[in-house]
């Protein structure tokens, strides 16, 4: 071989690797390349939607403990975090004035039973009276008028003696009232719970019907959830639900749906529902804390079933790209339920063992060249 | 080849004008005949180069007469339209250094010439190669000039001045970098050739070695030229 | 007649590759600087493309949501959805912010899209792994160019998002990578306080006398969860029911609903002439500097080899060779230099653009466009070398 063609040799050689990269260059990026997509199979899969919401702990039973009437905490024994049992005082009012009130009423009993013994010692002396005017009556030594003042003034003698009575159980009353007053003036547990709040301390004055201390029933937890209307659809008391908690969200909760709020919140377009859990959780989560709902609805029966990835929206219609042998096809499609995996059930448009494409690499037409891969460049597994 | 070989008569050149004109030739009289090699001589200063620039067409003379072979090229101005083609198809040079063109391969440095003047390359590489078998370098055939020893390449460019059999072949120095016998070599190639193809040689130089060769000398100095039998020696 | 250019390259070609490579690499980069131009225009285009939307809703007298802040209450969609010619609308909420994950922050486009099915506006148009989102809180849709992988978990704010889906070529105008989460959450990212703040603030409505009544129990209570609470979006999008005109839908929510809309050549009109119209330049006079610099340097080098044959040259003519031969042998020389330089850019720029932070879109038209320029650039070059050629005189290949 000549140097000469040894030259143009190397030339190529050196030339040739350029040439090939730059031919590769030209066809495989640019409008020329082909979009690399994915595809799947529809297949008929039953599936399991479910409903995801979030929502804050509450006790289901709280109980606000104050005093019925206006007045000052005397003592508060318990503190936030305290469990309580039924009956048990949680604090007690200032009496302040009660107890001299109370003594003031028993010595005006006194004196209203010194009263109904005066009244019924002139009651017996007026009837004594007049059953002996009567006698003589009867032997004609008095007149009949005589008769008749002394019968009047028996009269009046035991109508004063029913009005000391009746004042006596009136005092009584009181004292009663009074006793029960100062009864009120103790803050008692209604149930067996938890103080979560203890919102006055001794000295504080507290009108009546504000509370001062918050008990709960720690056993009895719920979930007060919302869950967007838009995929609501299906939300019912008694399904099963797992409830995940912000602070421990490794660990998923059971709970039952208890019920559905009627009233749907406007502004956030949400529902709410009342998430109960199984089992007293134990520690107990704190009050308010962030929760995430999952409520699993019913199975539904087997039908076609895609990823939701797969759903586009072309010339204001949802449908899939199907991929024929002669190249791509818009199907417009008619949606039913998904669960939270990204499964939709397919109503209408899409038939069994039909090949769609789910992912691509850039938005799709009709025309466009495709080539189908594995997994679309650029995603690491 | 016919007519006249080569005929300069009454050739001067002055360069410049005026007050600082100087006459770098001044009534140059020669002729060589068909087959003829002579020898130009001279000091430096002398006017050789002056002289070789206006036959070789790539200067203008300011007046005189000049023919190659049977057509007038000069006379008081050049006769001849294009003077490319005319150093092309009728005028070889050779040179001091060879001056082969370094990207093309030997064949191709001398097949070169016919081909710029329209001869197709095939044809052009036979006559080439034909050329180069004269004179005995087709086993290099294929090298580039940068692998050719000095006498290769300096036989390679008389092929390529011989090659478009040119009336006249103008030689400049043509054995100045070679050791006697190389030189010797040289001189005897072009006689061989002046013979066989009956072209006109001039060999410019101030080599003593191949001056004794010459049959006839041409003496130049300050523009005027002697003619003189040389020794012509060697090659009888 | 044999080619003097192709015989002198193969002769020289080491030094011809490597020059060729070496103003490859400029023209490469002149081509990126395109590519960088054209990322930015398709940037913009994309985040247009992607929202879904044929027209924009914003506060009134913005240029939102992208090149301005705009804020709308979301409720107002339910009231555009009813008007005529509107197939759908959906809010949509657009916050550029730092995202971490793990050690790492991540810039980008937090878009908030409304509870709804895959295909509405605003949600990503399409994926290329995971699924898009089902639930309606916590989980993130998050462009591949955010190099966040499915699984992964990010925490924008104070929440953590689960990366269920990826996207490919969803950014915002900046090139930021978007990350797609529920419209509420993102409404909590975008108004919501950081916690000291919100302490603060709270201490704050506390201590003004006005708010914290003792005779009015609750009252604090009320003002306090009426600061936390956030009905706001950037803007709605809509998108147009078949056989309506763009104007003929935007003129009654304009008039009626006191809002400012944009339609899909007005938004392109702020995004890419507004927005990167300064940027646009910058990168016109790069390119300008760089076709000079190139043009210097294809000048130079076909100068240099052009000084480097003189005595060739010389020799060519005396023997006769035509002054266009010589030419064609110069200007072919350049144009060889410029198709081995073209070559290797476009295959250096090729290769090195999806390594640049940014988008660097290489269209054909402009590669074409810069092969023509880089021929002409190489005749232009050249030119100096071949007057140089042409006044080289014959005479001086004989000595003395």
């Amino acid at each position: 071989m000549s140097p000469q063609k040894r030259r143009l040799m190397a030339l190529l050689l050196a030339l040739l690797p350029l040439l090939g990269l730059f031919a590769h260059v030209a066809v495989r990026s640019g409008p020329l390349a082909p979009v690399a997509v994915t595809v799947t199979t529809v297949e008929s899969q039953p599936l399991n939607p479910a409903l995801f919401g979030i929502g804050t702990v509450e006790a289901r039973y709280s109980y606000k403990i104050g005093p019925t009437a206006a007045g000052r905490v005397k003592h508060l024994f318990v503190d936030v975090g305290d469990r309580v049992k039924a009956g048990q005082v949680l604090g007690e009012m200032d009496p302040v004035d009660l107890d001299a009130r109370i003594r003031a009423q028993e010595a005006a009993l006194k004196a209203a039973r010194a009263a109904v013994r005066q009244a019924e010692a002139k009651a017996a002396y007026a009837r004594s009276q007049a059953r002996r005017y009567e006698k003589l009556l009867r032997a004609r030594s008095v007149s009949e008028e005589q008769v008749a003042a002394k019968r009047q003034e028996l009269a009046v003698a035991e109508a004063a003696l029913t009005a000391a009575r009746d004042e006596v159980h009136r005092i009584q009353a009181d004292i009663e009232a009074l006793i029960a007053q100062r009864g009120y003036l103790k803050l008692v547990a209604p149930v067996a719970g938890l103080v979560v709040a203890r919102q006055a301390n001794p000295g504080t004055s507290v009108m009546a019907g504000q509370a001062v201390v918050e008990v709960i029933d720690p056993t009895v937890l719920w979930i007060d959830a919302r869950f967007d209307q838009i995929s609501a659809g299906g939300l019912a008391p008694g399904l099963p639900a797992k409830i995940r908690l912000r602070s421990r969200h490794q660990q998923l909760f059971g709970g039952r749906v208890l019920r559905l709020e009627p009233l749907a919140d406007s502004v956030t377009q949400e529902m709410r529902a009342k998430i109960l859990f199984e089992e007293a959780l134990r520690p107990m989560p704190p009050l308010g804390e962030l929760a995430e709902v999952t409520v699993a609805l019913p199975a539904l029966p087997a039908r076609p079933v895609i990823p939701n990835a797969a759903i586009r929206e072309v010339g204001g219609r949802r449908g899939v790209w199907l991929l024929q042998p002669d190249g791509l096809r818009f199907v417009p499609v008619r949606l039913g339920r998904s669960d939270l995996d990204g499964r939709v059930q397919v109503l209408d448009g899409l038939k069994e063992g039909e090949r769609i494409v789910v992912y691509s690499e850039e938005p799709l037409t009709p025309r466009i060249r495709v080539e189908v891969v594995e997994r679309i460049p650029g995603v690491t597994p | 080849m016919s007519g006249q070989g080569i005929l300069i008569e009454g050739l001067s050149k002055r360069y410049g004008e005026g007050d600082t004109a100087v006459l770098a030739l001044k009534n140059v009289n020669m002729r060589v005949a068909p087959g003829e090699v002579v020898g130009l001589i001279g000091p430096s200063g002398s006017g050789k180069s002056t002289l070789l620039k206006c036959l070789g067409a790539v200067i203008d003379p300011t007046a005189g007469r000049m023919m190659l072979g049977d057509e007038v090229i000069y006379d008081d101005g050049w006769k001849v339209r294009d003077l490319r083609a005319l150093r092309r198809d009728k005028i070889g040079f050779v040179f001091q250094a060879p001056y082969l063109i370094p990207f093309l391969d030997v064949t191709d440095n001398v097949a070169l010439l016919p081909m710029l003047a329209g001869v197709s390359n095939d044809q052009a590489r036979a006559r080439a190669l034909a050329l180069l078998a004269a004179l005995d370098v087709q086993h290099r055939a294929q090298a580039m000039p940068s692998q050719l020893s000095g006498g290769e390449q300096q036989r390679v460019a008389i092929a390529r001045g011989l090659v478009n059999r040119p009336p006249v072949i103008l030689a400049d120095e043509p054995t100045a970098p070679l050791d006697s016998q190389r030189a010797l070599a040289v001189i005897r190639i072009l006689n061989d050739m002046a013979r066989r193809y009956q072209t006109a040689i001039i060999v410019v130089t101030h080599d003593e070695k191949i001056i004794p060769t010459f049959k006839r000398i041409y003496h130049i100095r300050d523009g005027v030229t002697h003619e003189e039998a040389g020794e012509g020696r060697g090659f009888d | 007649m044999i080619s003097l250019a192709g015989r002198d390259i193969l002769h020289s070609w080491g030094k011809f590759v490597f020059t060729g490579i070496g103003l490859g690499l400029l023209i490469g980069v002149t081509l990126t600087m395109a590519g960088v131009y054209r990322g930015m225009v398709a940037d913009g285009k994309a985040l247009l493309d992607n929202s879904g939307a044929d027209l924009w809703v914003v506060q009134q007298e913005t240029l939102g949501p992208y090149a301005e802040s705009s804020s709308v209450y979301d409720d107002l969609w339910r009231g555009i959805r009813t008007m005529p010619g509107v197939a759908a609308a959906a809010n949509v909420t657009y916050l550029t912010m730092q995202i971490r994950h793990g050690r790492r922050d991540v810039r980008a486009m937090v878009v908030g899209i409304m509870a709804g099915n895959p295909g509405d506006p605003g949600w990503p148009p399409h994926l290329v792994a995971g699924r898009q989102i089902t639930r309606g809180h916590y989980e993130a849709v998050a462009d591949i160019a955010s190099g966040f992988r499915l699984g992964d978990e990010l925490k924008i704010r104070r929440d953590r998002y689960k990366v269920v889906g990826l996207t490919r070529r969803m950014v915002s105008s900046n090139g930021d990578p978007m990350v797609f989460i529920p419209l509420k959450d993102a409404q909590a990212a975008q108004f919501l306080k950081d916690n000291d703040a919100i302490w603060m603030q709270r201490r704050r409505t506390e201590a003004n006398p006005a708010f914290n009544r003792p005779t009015v129990p609750g009252l604090l209570e009320a003002v306090l969860a009426s600061q936390t609470v956030n009905n706001q979006v950037n803007a709605i999008l809509v998108r147009l029911a078949p056989g309506y005109t763009p104007e003929e839908v935007a003129a009654p929510i304009r008039r009626w609903k006191r809002l400012t809309v944009y339609d899909r050549s007005q938004m392109e009109e702020i995004l890419i002439g507004k927005l990167i119209a300064t940027a646009a330049k910058q990168i016109g006079m790069f390119l300008v500097i760089l076709a000079v610099v190139s043009a210097a340097i294809v000048a130079f080098i076909i100068y240099t080899l052009t000084m480097d044959k003189i005595r060739e040259i010389a020799v060519l003519k005396l023997i006769g060779t035509r002054n266009r031969t010589i030419a064609r042998m110069i200007l072919l020389q350049a144009l060889a230099l410029g198709a081995i330089g073209f070559v290797v850019g476009k295959i250096a720029a090729t290769f090195a653009a999806p390594h640049f932070p940014k988008y660097v879109l290489l269209m054909p038209a402009d590669s074409l466009a810069g092969f023509f320029a880089v021929m002409l650039i190489c005749v232009l070059a050249s030119l100096v070398a071949i007057r140089l050629a042409l006044k080289v005189d014959p005479a001086e290949a004989i000595g003395g």
